[in-house]
């Protein structure tokens, strides 16, 4: 290939810029690949959890395809060793916060971590809270979506992404013990939520 | 010597479901709860709300279209503008090889998907059968079910008159429930004392819906769909007798 290169006359300073062309596409076409290889199957996921924020399908499917695309841009700073799904989850909210909509969610000031401002009354003790009823989706959906956004998100986080606290600060930026209280809070408040209904119905 | 019992604190005891405890403190919980019947009612309580919160959350699924251009943005999408003067055979074998692994991704993930959806389809149905879950409609009565679910969902069906069912089946109750994060109606049928789960949502060209395997865990799952709906019909009777009501509710849908 080099021969026919130089009989066809092609300068020889522009032979390794050439090759250093093509590893580069090589390397670059090898990131992507790993790139797609880690995002696609967080697709669902990354919907799912769209949808959860921006309560819409268009917007959260313009929500997804942006990450994709700041994340593709942003993955040479990805470090391998470091959780994917923490990495593109964070990307996710930030370019969530940065939307039209998210300002508008985001001007809604959360009173957490002032841990009176909100109490949600321990009742977790008595053992009348072990007999709420579970096996009625509809219901349990409609409490997660009277939950409050930011403790929705921590929880749709623990336990429909299974993320662990660590990486949950992380995406959140929050330090790990108001993830702790922002899980346990959400956990109370839709018992609360549950027996509510529960009332309700009856 | 009277040791005043400390139960688990509400923070503590969600950080222990979710096994976010360090080591020692974990294991002190677990000879808590071995002495306090309490506590322990009270972790399985938030195993439970865990579990049932994992899949109430997991509710809005891709629409197929979104799948596909996603997917296709994954694709396109190229890294670093200066690079786009890559030598064809590189071009074409970074295509091929994403277009191989996304068609290896997304049959694995249709796979695994279609294994979900059937377990979801299977817990619902059992959580029919046990008896305190009685539904939010009940009644044999199709001009009592039908006029229940308007409002409660994006798409209308219809029922078939009690005569017009397969010998010894009869309509018991409806209730509404969600399919892959799509909602459905749920109709409650009794073929020769079997149970039956009938799931009817908006056909949205799911292929796992199609993919469905015929049997599982013991129970039959039939699926058929006409322009808009798709119904999905699950229980242990013998699958003729399944088949028969599959039938007779499709016939509904298209009245001559």
């Amino acid at each position: 290939m080099f021969r026919s290169e130089a009989l066809l006359g092609v300068p020889i300073q522009f032979r390794g810029s050439s090759q250093r062309q093509t590893l580069d596409n090589v390397v670059s076409a090898a990131r992507s690949a790993d790139f797609e290889q880690l995002a696609l199957p967080l697709l669902a996921s990354l919907y799912n959890h769209a949808f959860w924020l921006t309560r819409n399908h268009a917007e959260a499917e313009d929500l997804v395809q942006e990450t994709f695309s700041k994340a593709l841009r942003a993955f040479d700073s990805f470090q391998a060793d470091t959780n994917f799904k923490g990495w593109i989850f964070r990307i996710l909210r930030n370019t969530f916060f940065t939307s039209r909509s998210g300002i508008a969610a985001s001007r809604t000031v959360f009173l957490e971590d002032h841990p009176h401002a909100l109490e949600t009354p321990d009742t977790s003790s008595t053992p009348e809270d072990n007999l709420i009823r579970l096996d009625n989706q509809a219901a349990l959906q409609r409490a997660l979506e009277q939950l409050e956004p930011p403790l929705r998100e921590a929880l749709l986080l623990c336990d429909v992404e299974e993320v662990k606290y660590r990486d949950i600060a992380l995406i959140l930026d929050i330090p790990i013990g108001t993830v702790m209280s922002r899980i346990s809070r959400a956990r109370r408040a839709l018992r609360q939520l549950l027996q509510l209904q529960l009332g309700e119905s009856q | 010597m009277i040791q005043a019992i400390e139960h688990l604190n509400p923070d503590t005891l969600s950080a222990f479901v979710d096994g976010e405890l360090p080591d020692g403190e974990q294991e002190a919980i677990q000879q808590h709860l071995a002495g306090c019947h309490v506590c322990a009612l009270r972790v399985l309580s938030a195993t439970e709300l865990k579990a049932a919160t994992a899949r109430a959350g997991r509710r809005f699924a891709l629409p197929p279209g979104t799948l596909a251009r996603l997917t296709a943005q994954l694709h396109r999408e190229p890294r670093g503008s200066l690079r786009i003067h890559s030598t064809r055979r590189v071009a074409w074998a970074s295509l091929a090889a994403a277009m191989l692994l996304a068609v290896s991704l997304i049959g694995w993930r249709q796979l695994h998907e279609t294994n979900t959806l059937a377990a979801e389809l299977l817990d619902q149905h059992l959580a029919t059968l046990s008896s305190a879950a009685a539904p939010q409609v009940i009644s044999s009565d199709r001009h009592t079910v039908k006029p229940w679910f308007q409002g409660r969902l994006p798409f209308s069906f219809n029922l078939p008159d009690a005569p017009a069912l397969p010998p010894d089946t009869t309509l018991k109750g409806a209730d509404l429930a969600y399919l892959h994060g799509q909602p459905a109606a749920l109709l409650l049928f009794t073929i020769h004392k079997h149970q039956v789960s009938v799931f009817l949502t908006q056909r949205s060209g799911d292929p796992n819906l199609v993919a469905l395997p015929g049997v599982r865990s013991g129970f039959t799952i039939h699926s058929a769909a006409t322009h808009d709906l798709q119904i999905v019909a699950v229980s242990d009777v013998n699958p003729a007798d399944l088949d028969a009501l599959v039938a007779t509710l499709l016939r509904a849908q298209s009245p001559s």
